[in-house]
């Protein structure tokens, strides 16, 4: 269980996020909805630990800034592309933490292995990173997310750059991360497709928490349309799932 | 090479070359000179065997180019082992050991040894260079927000630290024109006054900056990534890159105290070896270390002998193969990789 209590994080004089306080269960998928600058990869941030906050978070009872040992994969909106390395070797970086740098087991060589073959990239291993597409690139990362086989997944939309195909497949992939035990938070502006995996949404604007339900729920809260200036529009399919587009009406003054 | 097992094998493999090539290079270094040594006469002394060297090239060979040799190798691995350090820490290819304004300082803390030379302090140059070096060193961090500043406030504060020591540098020389000369000498970098006292003090603090730097190698891969994502991985990056910046600054201040500014090393040594190995740089210290051995102890060798009697500094040398070197890779790899 994942536990924000009151948090608030800076960035120098700038006030971030203000007074957050919800809770993830373990296993459980939270996806943080809002429009740009509301302070969603901010979030992210505090709960890797990297971010000095106020408040409380605490992960299974313990506090999580300043807790190292704990696992938790990361894959960043704009990540780095190091030169000379690749699809296997950077794949290969996520057993780090459960194997210490430039060791290897066979249980770490066979994770690699198989989070390459689960993301379709067997074919790519010995590509260097540089020479990818970002699409590729992004399938890369959250292949290195998997092998780390970590116990907490922090995602900054990562799939932003795929394809229709890629994405589910990727998301997919992430979602039976959640069949080992491991809690998944993410931030992602496709809603349509956040609704399909997550089951919590956390509503985010100008670093408040605005609402924390289901998504199905969300996305009809007044709260939600209110979000966006009122310039979306929630659909409904047959099987009740929502769908949510953009409007190019205006909202009346 | 599918999951490991050949790509070490092939590390190890490359790596092997080098000493061979590096042990091989020294050897004919030693018996290279104006002075012609025969090979078989230096191992048979070595070997306390009959038929060795007479008493003068034994002087010449133990106490002049032995010494020189080592010097040069240590010097060398120095300069491009931190070359690729930096290169890795900064994200920039074309990061060189100087970059944090070590030269500059160094430069600086010779020129001042100089000028107070009727005082006595011309003997400590490599003292007061050394000291110049790191100062500017601290100067540049201090300025960039601390040991734990990012790299692009570093490289910043590195170039007004450098051009700040280097304007103080010809404020000095110009003041007394007298130094001019000495310390342009010693600019151009030589490893004319090679002596064992001097590869001893340098072999202390170059092994052990190279220890450390071969140490964290592999968790050099995780300030390739961002910040957050390092973290992830179990690294704490400011602190990493601190550790490696001041072990590569040791390096590169105790090689410049010992012989000067020696461009260019830094950058086509581990640029060299990258582009053998396909791996990034930290990937292959240990070669790239043997490799600058090599490559200084072979330009050490061209600059005693190309103008024989005559000397040319070899940092002259370095930097005549360097710049043309320099400009195919920014042509080639472009600056912003």
């Amino acid at each position: 269980m994942i536990r924000l209590s009151h948090v608030g994080a800076r960035l120098g004089e700038r006030e971030i996020l203000t007074d957050i306080s919800l809770e993830v269960a373990t296993g459980g998928w939270l996806c943080l909805v809002g429009p740009n600058g509301a302070g969603k990869t901010t979030l992210l941030r505090a709960l890797l630990g990297m971010l000095p906050y106020s408040g409380s978070i605490t992960i299974d009872g313990v506090e999580r800034h300043g807790d190292a040992d704990r696992n938790v994969a990361f894959v960043p909106q704009r990540p780095e592309t190091p030169a000379g390395m690749t699809v296997h070797e950077y794949v290969a970086l996520g057993r780090a933490k459960r194997e210490g740098w430039g060791r290897e087991t066979a249980r770490g060589r066979a994770a690699v292995r198989e989070a390459l073959e689960r993301l379709m990239l067997m074919g790519l291993r010995n590509q260097f990173v540089t020479h990818l597409s970002g699409g590729e690139f992004q399938r890369v990362l959250i292949a290195r997310a998997i092998a780390q086989e970590p116990d907490l997944v922090l995602l900054d939309e990562p799939t932003s750059a795929l394809d229709l195909h890629h994405q589910v497949a990727a998301l997919d992939e992430i979602e039976a991360l959640r069949s080992t035990g491991a809690t998944i938070v993410s931030t992602m502006h496709d809603i349509t497709l956040a609704t399909m995996y997550a089951d919590r949404f956390a509503l985010l604007r100008h670093g408040r928490l605005l609402l924390d339900d289901v998504p199905r729920n969300a996305v009809r809260a007044p709260q939600f349309t209110t979000m966006f200036d009122d310039r979306v529009r929630v659909l409904t399919l047959d099987e009740g799932f929502p769908i949510v587009l953009p409007t190019r009406d205006r909202p009346m003054p | 090479m599918p999951f490991g097992g050949q790509e070490r094998i092939w590390h190890r493999g490359v790596a092997a070359l080098l000493a061979v090539v590096l042990v091989l290079i020294a050897l004919l270094a030693i018996g290279v000179g104006p002075v012609p040594i025969p090979f078989s006469e230096i191992v048979r002394s070595a070997l306390h065997l009959p038929g060795g060297m007479g008493s003068q090239d034994a002087i010449v060979v133990w106490q002049l180019r032995v010494p020189r040799v080592v010097l040069a190798a240590l010097i060398g691995a120095a300069l491009a082992t931190s070359g690729a350090v930096y290169q890795t820490v900064f994200r920039n290819p074309l990061a060189d050991p100087y970059l944090l304004g070590t030269a500059a300082g160094a430069g600086l803390g010779a020129t001042a040894a100089m000028v107070m030379g009727h005082s006595g302090f011309s003997g400590q140059l490599p003292l007061f260079a050394f000291c110049g070096g790191v100062l500017a060193v601290i100067a540049t961090f201090t300025f960039a927000g601390g040991v734990h500043a990012d790299p692009r406030s570093l490289l910043l504060a590195g170039i007004a630290v450098s051009a700040f020591a280097t304007s103080v540098q010809t404020y000095l020389q110009q003041r007394n024109s007298d130094v001019l000369r000495p310390v342009y000498s010693w600019i151009l970098g030589e490893l004319t006054t090679a002596d064992w006292n001097t590869v001893r003090w340098a072999a202390a603090y170059i092994a052990l900056a190279i220890a450390v730097m071969l140490t964290i190698a592999r968790r050099l891969d995780a300030l390739m990534l961002s910040d957050e994502e390092a973290y992830s991985l179990g690294v704490t990056p400011r602190r990493l890159r601190f550790i490696a910046v001041a072990a590569a600054t040791l390096a590169t201040a105790t090689a410049v105290s010992a012989s000067g500014l020696i461009g260019f090393v830094g950058i086509i040594v581990p640029h060299l070896v990258r582009g053998v190995t396909k791996r990034a740089t930290n990937r292959a210290l240990l070669s790239i270390a043997l490799a600058g051995a090599a490559f200084l102890v072979l330009a050490d060798m061209g600059a005693r002998t190309l103008l024989s009697p005559a000397e040319m500094p070899i940092g002259v040398l370095t930097a005549f193969i360097g710049a043309p070197f320099f400009a195919v890779v920014m042509r080639v790899r472009g600056v912003h990789r």
